[in-house]
């Protein structure tokens, strides 16, 4: 019978089937064990599509505007993080630019990298090498917590100014909800049980 | 005394990267057979590190919550902003939802995890049996709930850029922004750096 090591507290566990069919958690101190893996990777290609073209949008565009006494002024997602760059803040700049714009690219442009060749049962070129990579910055990308603090500085604003959202604050919000479905689709266990497959 | 199999007593190493066991091998620096990622029986010199990193958290915490995170200069006045005023600003502008939503994020969810962390590390340092469920469950959370701390450095990375109407209104950044983003970063890599195993090991 196979073994399985808890990654969390290092139990081991004897298990009847190498892949479940439902979640298991650890004997001993909970933590979740196996998932069912078995999503599709056109799924998880479109997804990372999807979030590609609302990663595009939300830098395209202007995140929100403001209007007061007639004059008008908008920041995008860059603009944040380039606000704090201007007042020499190179530390806080460099932190909010890798968590909102460099984060999410990688992990989006690295999912398509490794998941379309493994669509014709081929493997990308330094493959383990780039999903390290994305094993890296995904505990870095803060997304979803930038839209709430987008809406923490919008309320504050509007209590001097009039606040007129832009497009990219939708994108935003689509992307925020895109990536979290990918990201729950493309486990580190799902990515190598595709890779397997491919191999078979 | 009749202790469970483990890993290590059977001579298995977990990846912590792609979780895949592993038949230990008696090489200097294994890898995964299947991702390549170093292979190790417990992350090294774990408790030093993260007491570093959560000592240095810890000490950053104060002028985190005291030195003003912005500033915002109008032809009026000049208000100071540290992070608690920022949260009463709210409250006093009718948006109390939002206000304790800060309030839990940037000051309640940064202390819980200092302390958090601290009684772990103590616990695993210790080697103390008791509880050890709760305290992965603990770990296991606030490593979940760190990144929501950050909420308040966006507000006012999104405040600096917005507010930057020369001669009516114009927010600068504070040295408090800095340290509060220091402790948030310090504390999610103190997070990173504690091997939860640690919990888990036989009392001495």
């Amino acid at each position: 019978m196979p073994v399985i090591v808890c990654p969390s507290c290092d139990l081991a566990h004897r298990t009847a089937v190498e892949r479940a069919s439902e979640r298991t958690r650890c004997a001993r101190c909970l933590a979740s064990l196996q998932r069912p893996e078995n999503g599709s990777v056109d799924a998880a290609i479109a997804l990372s599509i999807a979030a590609l073209v609302l990663f595009l949008l939300s830098n395209a565009y202007p995140l929100v505007a403001i209007s007061s006494n007639g004059s008008t002024r908008s920041a995008t997602l860059i603009g944040a993080a380039l606000g704090f760059y201007r007042q020499d803040h190179g530390g806080l700049a460099a932190l909010v630019f890798v968590t909102t714009v460099v984060g999410p690219f990688l992990q989006i442009a690295s999912l398509l990298y490794l998941l379309i060749p493994l669509r014709r049962k081929q493997r990308a070129p330094g493959q383990n090498t780039v999903f390290r990579l994305l094993a890296l910055v995904r505990p870095w990308t803060f997304i979803e917590v930038f839209m709430l603090g987008a809406v923490v500085a919008l309320v504050r604003v509007a209590a001097y100014a009039r606040v007129l959202p832009g497009v990219a604050l939708w994108s935003c919000a689509l992307l925020m909800l895109t990536l979290a479905a990918l990201t729950s689709r493309t486990s580190p266990g799902q990515f190598w049980r595709w890779v397997e497959d491919s191999q078979a | 005394m009749n202790l469970p199999a483990t890993g290590r007593s059977l001579g298995l190493l977990v990846c912590l990267q792609c979780h895949a066991t592993v038949r230990a091998l008696q090489v200097p620096h294994p890898r995964c057979p299947r991702c390549r990622a170093h292979l190790f029986q417990r992350k090294r010199h774990s408790l030093a590190l993260t007491a570093a990193l959560l000592l240095c958290a810890a000490i950053l915490y104060v002028p985190a919550n005291l030195l003003p995170v912005m500033y915002t200069i109008t032809i009026f006045d000049e208000e100071r902003d540290t992070i608690m005023s920022g949260v009463l600003v709210l409250l006093h502008s009718g948006s109390w939802p939002i206000a304790v939503l800060v309030f839990i994020a940037s000051i309640v969810v940064p202390l819980l995890k200092i302390v958090s962390l601290s009684v772990v590390l103590f616990s695993a340092w210790r080697r103390s049996p008791r509880y050890r469920t709760q305290r992965s469950e603990l770990f296991r959370m606030v490593e979940f709930i760190g990144r929501w701390s950050m909420l308040d450095v966006y507000a006012i990375s999104l405040l600096v850029a917005l507010v930057q109407i020369r001669s009516l209104a114009f927010v600068a950044v504070g040295w408090g922004a800095l340290a509060f983003a220091a402790v948030v970063v310090l504390t999610q890599f103190a997070a990173r750096t504690f091997d939860e195993r640690l919990l888990w090991e036989a009392p001495p």
